[in-house]
């Protein structure tokens, strides 16, 4: 432990430093790192791409986004726990029921969020619609530990009923060349990766994404060619929720994660920065950023392991990035530069 | 309006001791919840003096509390270098101020280069940036994580006339000093002493604010929220303004902290540097009135009414305890739905659920008062309540 500040480049701590660059750049040390900041960069783009998709369109900063992923956690954790039971070899395949069960949910969810409380604020400043979603997660996360305690499902601390529905093959570790990797982190990247590839095929090859796409260029324009721009942010916000659960129930397996009602700030806040680096509302923005925040969170969480102690620090991680991001390009990597005007 | 404040403890005594004491208990904040309504007030103005009248919503606003509140416990604790431990709280007030403003010009001078939601984002990477730090600094005591407390002999921090004694008081929950036979008639408890303090430090800094936005530093505020672009054209450098206006707002809500710590005598990461404290002065704001400097102490008070009102049981009463002694044992028995009696539905859905009603309010606030409570009363009145009272004076002479 340090004392001040200024032991930080003192003697002693230098010392270690060497010794654990020389571990660090063994390449079994650094393949287990690089897997490990592909599985979190997964999660944070799972987490952060329903956020950018509805500010890319609407221009809402939805800040029930983190409430809405924990009640994705919630939720899907239930189904779970009620469908795997004993738990068996067909784990899996009920896991990508519970996935679209969740999503459905939540997406209808969404669209009532939009239609109701959303949609009277589009002539107010934008500031209003921060301050309605802000309220909005008040709300449901009382709401979530009201629900949480009643049932008595431990209010404070991870949901182990959730956690205990892993199947067997995602906690064991898997051997790939010299380095072995926990399935769970395997997992998560095939499916952060086909979701992704699901988005950007949706927003590339379908017409629908056409529409969206067109409408976050220029929002009256495609309204001047009779396409019905309000339905259209209606679908476009349902998606984004949708995802936020399917983040949810991802996390919902994760035991750094797992489902609990602080959950909401612990997933609001990095999506936050991931949207924000990448550039608000670009989605290729919001890949390239969770694929950098989840492998210098990876890295800085070694050394922090390892080399430096300093309890809070690798929490600090991402916040450091999101400030030295918006020092040297404040438009974020991908963003246009008129974007940051409102 | 902020005169009605000083009249608070006495109005409370009367109507406790009054036919309608148990209704009263349970619907009032008591006296020590309102000087937490004060200082924090206090904070959600600072807040409001640089969201609601330059238009830049500063998220990260805690990290000025929060830099205040540390300052004052560590000073007291002999931690900052060449402040001794035995400062007066007076001119630990004005540093802790100086300490936050400090800060506010490192951050604005970085930030201001952004605008709107890019604004408050940044704001609130640097307050979670030293949140996260505060809360692992081994420096400030052997478990930073959960809070520091003062530490050493000393009784209460005394707010008052420097250097001179008989002008003092001290303050704090437990601390406190009383005062008997004032003028012959007045005797003060220990929380009535300290809120007529904090209540003296907040007035002050509420006058400085409300003098700095009546000034024509104050127009130039208002111009930039309402255009931008159009005040830069007038020939201001409005990058200095916001600038000069967001380390005022820092240093107020520096002072904030200091008389939060000051009055808890202990603080912790998350009560001070966590963005959900911005978010709180965020709700005091919009609910009092968005850009009405006096609005967000209402709306704090607003807020903590509710809260207390709602809370398992609270100090000065509340909802569920008068709810348990006053309602007949058989309809706390009575089933509603499957099983659910009425007890349970109570304990249920009010035992401390007060953020689920806040937040519902909120949500009605910024759907149908978007103005908040003094900015639709001001609307009403056509001006503030203080013109409105004068020219109802005038009319009746």
């Amino acid at each position: 432990m340090i004392d001040g500040p200024l032991a930080l480049l003192g003697g002693p701590v230098a010392l270690q430093i060497g010794d654990a660059l020389g571990q660090f750049l063994q390449p079994r040390t650094l393949a287990r790192v690089f897997v490990d900041g592909l599985a979190k960069a997964a999660l944070y783009v799972m987490i952060a791409a329903g956020l950018t998709l509805i500010f890319g369109l609407m221009g809402v900063l939805n800040f029930a986004h983190g409430s809405l992923t924990m009640i994705g956690a919630y939720l899907g954790g239930a189904i779970l726990v009620v469908l795997v039971g004993g738990g068996g070899p067909t784990t899996l395949a009920l896991f990508f029921v519970t996935v679209v069960a969740v999503f459905g949910l939540l997406a209808a969810f969404g669209g009532l969020l939009e239609v109701g409380l959303i949609r009277p604020l589009y002539d107010r400043p934008p500031i209003y619609q921060i301050l309605l979603t802000f309220g909005l997660t008040l709300v449901l996360d009382e709401l979530a530990r009201i629900v949480v305690s009643f049932y008595g499902l431990q209010p404070i601390s991870d949901w182990q009923a959730a956690l205990g529905t892993k199947p067997p093959i995602l906690t064991q570790s898997i051997g790939l060349g010299p380095v072995s990797v926990s399935g769970l982190a395997l997992f998560q990247i095939g499916f952060g990766l086909v979701t992704v590839l699901a988005i950007y095929a949706f927003l590339t090859r379908t017409r629908y994404g056409l529409v969206v796409r067109a409408g976050s260029e220029d929002s009256e324009m495609v309204d001047a060619l009779g396409i019905d721009v309000r339905r259209v942010f209606t679908v476009v916000f349902a998606l984004g929720v949708g995802i936020a659960g399917v983040a949810g129930t991802l996390l919902a397996w994760d035991a750094t994660w797992g489902a609990s009602v602080p959950l909401a700030s612990e997933t609001l806040l990095p999506a936050f920065v991931v949207v924000i680096v990448g550039g608000l509302g670009t989605f290729r923005g919001t890949v390239v950023a969770g694929l950098l925040v989840g492998l210098v969170d990876s890295t800085m969480t070694w050394w922090f392991q390892n080399a430096i102690e300093f309890t809070g620090l690798p929490e600090m991680t991402i916040f450091l990035i999101l400030v030295i991001t918006l020092i040297v390009r404040p438009q974020g990597l991908f963003g246009l530069a008129e974007v940051g005007g409102h | 309006m902020i005169v009605l404040f000083a009249l608070y403890p006495g109005i409370h005594t009367l109507l406790t001791i009054s036919p309608v004491g148990a209704e009263a208990v349970a619907l009032l904040p008591d006296v020590e919840t309102m000087t937490a309504v004060l200082y924090f007030g206090l904070f959600a103005m600072s807040f409001d003096f640089i969201s609601g009248y330059t238009g830049y919503l500063s998220f990260g606003h805690a990290a000025f509390y929060g830099a205040g509140a540390y300052f004052v416990v560590l000073a007291a604790n002999g931690k900052i270098p060449l402040v001794p431990a035995g400062t007066s709280f007076m001119l630990l007030l004005v540093l802790a101020g100086l300490a936050a403003l400090v800060l506010a010009i490192a951050i604005g001078a970085v930030s201001f280069r952004l605008s709107g939601v890019y604004f408050a984002m940044i704001t609130l990477g640097f307050s979670q940036v030293l949140y996260v730090f505060v809360r692992g600094w081994n420096y400030v005591g052997s478990n930073p994580r959960d809070g520091v407390f003062v530490t050493g002999e000393r009784g209460g921090f005394e707010i008052g006339v420097p250097f001179i004694d008989s002008l003092n008081v001290a303050i704090g929950q437990l601390t406190g000093d009383e005062i008997e036979g004032l003028l012959g008639a007045i005797s003060l408890s220990a929380g009535e002493v300290s809120y007529y303090a904090i209540g003296g430090v907040v007035v002050v800094c509420y006058l400085a604010m409300q003098r700095i936005l009546h000034s024509p530093f104050g127009r130039v505020m208002v111009a930039i929220r309402e255009n931008e672009e159009r005040a830069r054209a007038v020939g201001y450098d409005t990058f200095r303004y916001k600038l000069a206006a967001f380390a005022v707002s820092g240093f107020f809500a520096g002072i904030a902290g200091a008389l939060f710590a000051g009055f808890q005598r202990s603080v912790t990461p998350d009560d001070t540097f966590y963005f959900l404290v911005a978010g709180d002065a965020l709700l005091a704001s919009i609910i009092g009135g968005f850009g009405t400097l006096v609005g967000p102490l209402y709306g704090r008070l607003f807020d903590e009414s509710v809260r207390e009102f709602l809370s398992t049981a609270g100090a000065g009463g509340g909802l569920l305890p008068y709810l348990r002694e006053h309602v007949p044992a058989d309809v706390l028995a009575t089933e509603l739905v499957g099983g659910v009696t009425v007890q349970g539905a109570i304990e249920a859905f009010l035992n401390g659920h007060a953020s689920l009603y806040l937040g519902l309010l909120f949500v009605l606030f910024v759907l149908y008062v978007p103005n908040g409570l003094l900015g639709t009363l001001r609307n009403r009145l056509g001006g503030t309540v203080a013109s409105w009272t004068a020219r109802q004076l005038e009319r009746r002479r």
